[in-house]
């Protein structure tokens, strides 16, 4: 019977239920409202472009792992803690121990995979909700950081990583610069739409991105047919705690070292961008895509509001404006998916 | 249509206690390839404890449950699963965000390409669906529309496809019909009446009698825990089976 | 998108849909119509004819840095001079690094700036330096204000102010101190424990630092007891600016310690002069933010407009002491937030 009403899924509804339409949109808008207001103070410049695309592609290495986390279902509140974590960790093992640059690194990234993994396994095992275990882990991983470095150098910040064996050789891979007519670009704007073209193709090309889709969507029902769905939990939550580490290294490394504050309100950040990029805060639902969006708009937000000569106070306001509007649109667009009569 | 040879399942004395609370005791039942079984019984008869027995969510406290002959037992439901059940419950194990297709190949992606380049294959698992979908001779606009767009009926038999897609050799089917209209439950009788064609043994849960009595071989009717007896289509009308129920 | 949207809803059938983006297509311009509105009202009868733009780490609503943005609005009203100010919702380095950028970017008459981080802010500063923008100090980072291209810092010697409260305690005759630090990760505040450490050292002393949390004096408080509780020996107590002091305050009065342990803070706001003025602090010490705010838009000007340059590296506004005795006057005049 309700055949008769369905039509066919032309281009023009296919489009509509992408994610990502609603960022498309506000990245519209928001470039050309900051265009009208502050084109004129240099947000136009290709210096200003490179200012809000660092700013994006720092916050959206990060959002690209979370948007495959909360479309498999789960949350993880504590990737600002691991960023700033990796960071302080990476620049003690380079500066107070000695450790050569490329060494530091590889540890220090098998140390954040194991926290994204005891996240995973805390929340896979537990069946706790992930919100709450990874609210813990945020506060453990943070205090973890502040204690031990007070304990290991006494102080809270430290700097000198330039001085360090490797640095030289890795700089331009982790925080170099790609002049474009004498403007200088951040590399992490490479491994942003790097990233984000792997996390893509996983989610849309691969087997273990339809189980990302269906762990998120109904995990009993995963489960009853087979996907490994813990196995993908654990899976993401690696990831994501990766990517938070690959931002705290990429910083540590563009200043020369690190303070145990980094990273902080990043978690909430991270969700904010991801669900402006069309995500379902309930998962089953999403696209990296839209996770790149969301943080180009947060970047542009951010950014432009210098640009526009307003204080920053009022930042905060745009970015919660921002995340209800995306929530409201994103409502619609889940209905229209599901196609919920009202 | 009587078949003597073994049972594809059959379940002797099966009891089921949780804690000091008896949820079933002394079943039994037997399930033939291409026949249809109506577990029937009304709410609390214990149907759904039974079915979780059979589809390992539980193990049976004692009794056993054969298969194929051959005592069994079921370490989860993917066991269950591998085995050759499938069951189809009434809150569906389908994914409403997904595509039709992505749906009736999860868990067994098709995929194209080796090693880095090994990717899921569209195409492939679209085909395989309109196959699937076709030999139950299930009609659908598209295999791309996302499954929270079908309706309830046709929910059940995409999920019904799969399962016999997936070579299940026991489909169980719980309640598939009681919350649907009319047109929408005969459109899954059929489906089941198809399933049943292609030699899959059918086990069909209702408290339905008018769902149950046209397209089952055999009876088997539950009431509050206890078995009330098994009866062949041929011994017994479709008013005798309603006045086992009334009473039960 | 508003098109998009309302056309689908025609496709389906459906008129809810298109009302409900109505409805969130309003509320989204209502809220970027009153941007521009936001804006302070800088644009007086002349306009002027200079842009400022402070970007700092401490966030507006500390009552320590609203007093720095009253100050510069305050001269930028004085002197003509269009004032901007960014700063990070939390203590964040790298964002506020991020801020330069984008304030060098939108090519400001001239740039102010904390330097809370001088390794993490060093290429953002060079990059203002480069692009041409005098940038003037405040604040934090008085040692390497003049290496990153600072005109002048305004501010306080953070090792020096702590080792004059640190002398402070010692004359009156304290063993064992604890310093609150409420911004953990910020060098400047590690230097003033170290400087109050050292001096009480001196005297024979001994120092222990305690982290509290910047956005939560509830916590602050019950950490600040708790401490207090488990070491009975601990008879003084040195806090690091208002959003410790208050906490600290409470703390004291819960757990009837006032009058036993000696207690000063850094930075003054109304709560803490009442403090002062009930003989529950015994002083307080004074960096004058006012002036953090106000000088370095009146230097901004002079040099702008008139080539004048300081011949002082770092001009100090601290550290200055509230006791007792003068307590009474600054009490109005921090009422008016000016102090």
């Amino acid at each position: 019977m309700a055949k008769d009403k369905r039509l066919q899924g032309g281009l023009i509804e296919r489009v509509l239920v992408r994610p990502e339409l609603a960022s498309v949109a506000g990245v519209v808008v928001v470039w050309g409202f900051f265009a009208f207001v502050a084109g004129d103070n240099g947000f136009l410049s290709l210096r200003g472009v490179a200012t809000y695309m660092e700013v994006a592609a720092e916050l959206g290495i990060v959002a690209i792992a979370v948007a495959l986390l909360m479309i498999g279902g789960e949350f993880d509140l504590s990737v600002g803690s691991i960023i700033g974590a990796s960071g302080m960790l990476l620049t003690i093992l380079v500066v107070h121990f000695g450790w050569s640059l490329p060494a530091a690194i590889v540890v220090v990234l098998v140390l954040t995979g194991l926290a994204g993994w005891f996240n995973g396994f805390l929340v896979t095992r537990t069946g706790l909700p992930s919100f709450i275990v990874t609210l813990a882990t945020l506060f453990a991983f943070r205090g973890l950081t502040i204690g031990g470095t007070r304990f290991v150098i006494g102080r809270t910040q430290l700097g000198g990583l330039q001085q360090s064996q490797g640095y030289d050789m890795i700089r331009p891979f982790l925080a170099g610069d790609i002049p474009i007519a004498g403007v200088s670009f951040p590399v992490s704007i490479v491994w942003w739409l790097g990233l984000a073209a792997i996390a893509t193709w996983v989610l849309i090309k691969t087997p273990f991105g339809n189980w990302i889709f269906a762990t998120g969507g109904d995990g009993k029902a995963a489960r009853s047919v087979g996907v490994p769905t813990r196995r993908v939990k654990v899976t993401l939550f690696i990831a994501t705690a990766l990517c938070a580490a690959l931002v705290g290294i990429m910083q540590s490394v563009a200043f020369g070292g690190a303070d145990v504050l980094r990273g902080e309100l990043r978690e909430f950040h991270a969700i904010i961008v991801v669900v402006i990029g069309g995500t379902l805060l309930t998962g089953g639902y999403g696209s990296a895509v839209g996770a790149v969006l969301g943080a180009l708009i947060f970047g542009m937000v951010r950014q432009g509001i210098v640009f526009a000569g307003v204080d920053a106070d009022w930042f905060q306001v745009f970015l919660g404006g921002m995340l209800l509007l995306a929530v409201l649109v994103n409502h619609a667009v889940r209905r229209r998916i599901l196609r919920l009569t009202t | 249509m009587k078949r003597t040879s073994t049972p594809v399942l059959e379940v002797l004395s099966l009891s089921k206690a949780f804690g000091r609370v008896t949820a079933l005791e002394g079943i039994a039942m037997q399930v033939f390839a291409g026949q249809v079984t109506a577990l029937l019984g009304d709410n609390g008869a214990g149907k759904s404890t039974l079915i979780k027995c059979l589809s390992g969510f539980h193990a049976p406290s004692t009794g056993a449950i054969l298969l194929n002959g051959t005592p069994t037992r079921f370490a989860s439901p993917r066991d269950a699963i591998r085995q050759g059940i499938a069951t189809v419950y009434q809150d569906l194990a389908m994914i409403p965000h997904l595509s039709v297709a992505r749906n009736f190949v999860l868990g067994v992606e098709p995929t194209r390409g080796r090693g880095l380049f090994r990717r899921y294959d569209g195409r492939a698992a679209d085909k395989t669906t309109r196959e699937g979908l076709s030999r139950l001779g299930i009609q659908l606009r598209s295999t791309t529309q996302s499954v929270g767009t079908l309706s309830g009926g046709e929910r059940q038999s995409v999920a019904i496809a799969r399962a016999v897609h997936l070579g299940a050799r026991v489909l169980i089917l719980d309640e598939p019909t009681s919350a649907l209209g009319v047109s929408e439950s005969a459109a899954v009788l059929r489906d089941i009446e198809a399933a049943r064609d292609r030699g899959v043994a059918v086990v069909f849960i209702t408290h339905n009698v008018h769902h149950a009595y046209p397209v089952s071989d055999r009876f088997t009717i539950l009431r509050r825990g206890r078995l009330l007896g098994s009866f062949v289509k041929e011994d017994v009308s479709r008013d005798q089976v309603l006045e086992m129920m009334a009473a039960a | 998108m508003r098109l998009r949207i309302a056309e689908s809803g025609v496709l389906s059938g459906r008129p809810v849909g298109r009302h409900r983006a109505v409805t969130a297509l309003l509320s989204f311009a209502l809220m970027w119509c009153c941007l521009p509105a936001c804006s302070p009202p800088e644009h007086s009868e002349e306009g002027p004819d200079l842009r400022v733009i402070f970007v700092t780490h401490g966030q507006a609503s500390d009552p320590f840095w609203s007093v720095v943005q009253s100050g510069a609005r305050t001269a930028g009203r004085e002197v003509g001079v269009r004032v901007e100010y960014q700063a990070p919702e939390s203590f964040d380095i790298v964002t506020m690094a991020q801020l330069i950028d984008a304030a060098v970017a939108s090519s400001p008459d001239g740039l102010v700036v904390s330097i809370p981080d001088s390794g993490a802010l060093g290429p953002s500063l060079r990059g203002a330096r480069d692009a041409g923008i005098p940038i003037i100090s405040i604040n934090s980072g008085s040692g390497a204000a003049a290496d990153l291209g600072s005109l002048v810092h305004v501010g306080q010697t953070e090792y020096e102010a702590g080792y004059a409260a640190g002398q402070r305690f010692a004359d009156g005759g304290v063993r064992k101190a604890l310093c609150v630090n409420q911004e953990v990760g910020n060098l400047s505040l590690d230097n003033r424990c170290d400087g109050f450490g050292a001096a009480l050292g001196k005297a024979g002393g001994v120092m222990q630092i305690l982290a509290a949390e910047l956005t939560d004096p509830t916590e602050s408080q019950q950490r600040i007891e708790a401490a207090l509780r488990t070491d009975s020996t601990i008879d003084g107590l040195l806090t690091l600016g208002p959003t410790g002091a208050i906490p600290a305050l409470h703390a004291l009065d819960e757990g009837g310690h006032a009058g036993r342990i000696t207690f000063a803070t850094f930075d003054a706001s109304p709560e803490i002069l009442q403090g002062i003025e009930d003989d529950k602090i015994q002083f307080a010490i004074d960096q004058q933010q006012f002036m953090q705010g106000y000088l370095p838009v009146v230097l901004h000007a002079l040099y702008l407009r008139n080539e004048n340059l300081l011949a002082h590296e770092v001009l100090r506004t601290g550290p200055g002491f509230i006791t007792a005795q003068n307590v009474t006057r600054l009490r109005e005049l921090t009422r008016q937030g000016t102090r």
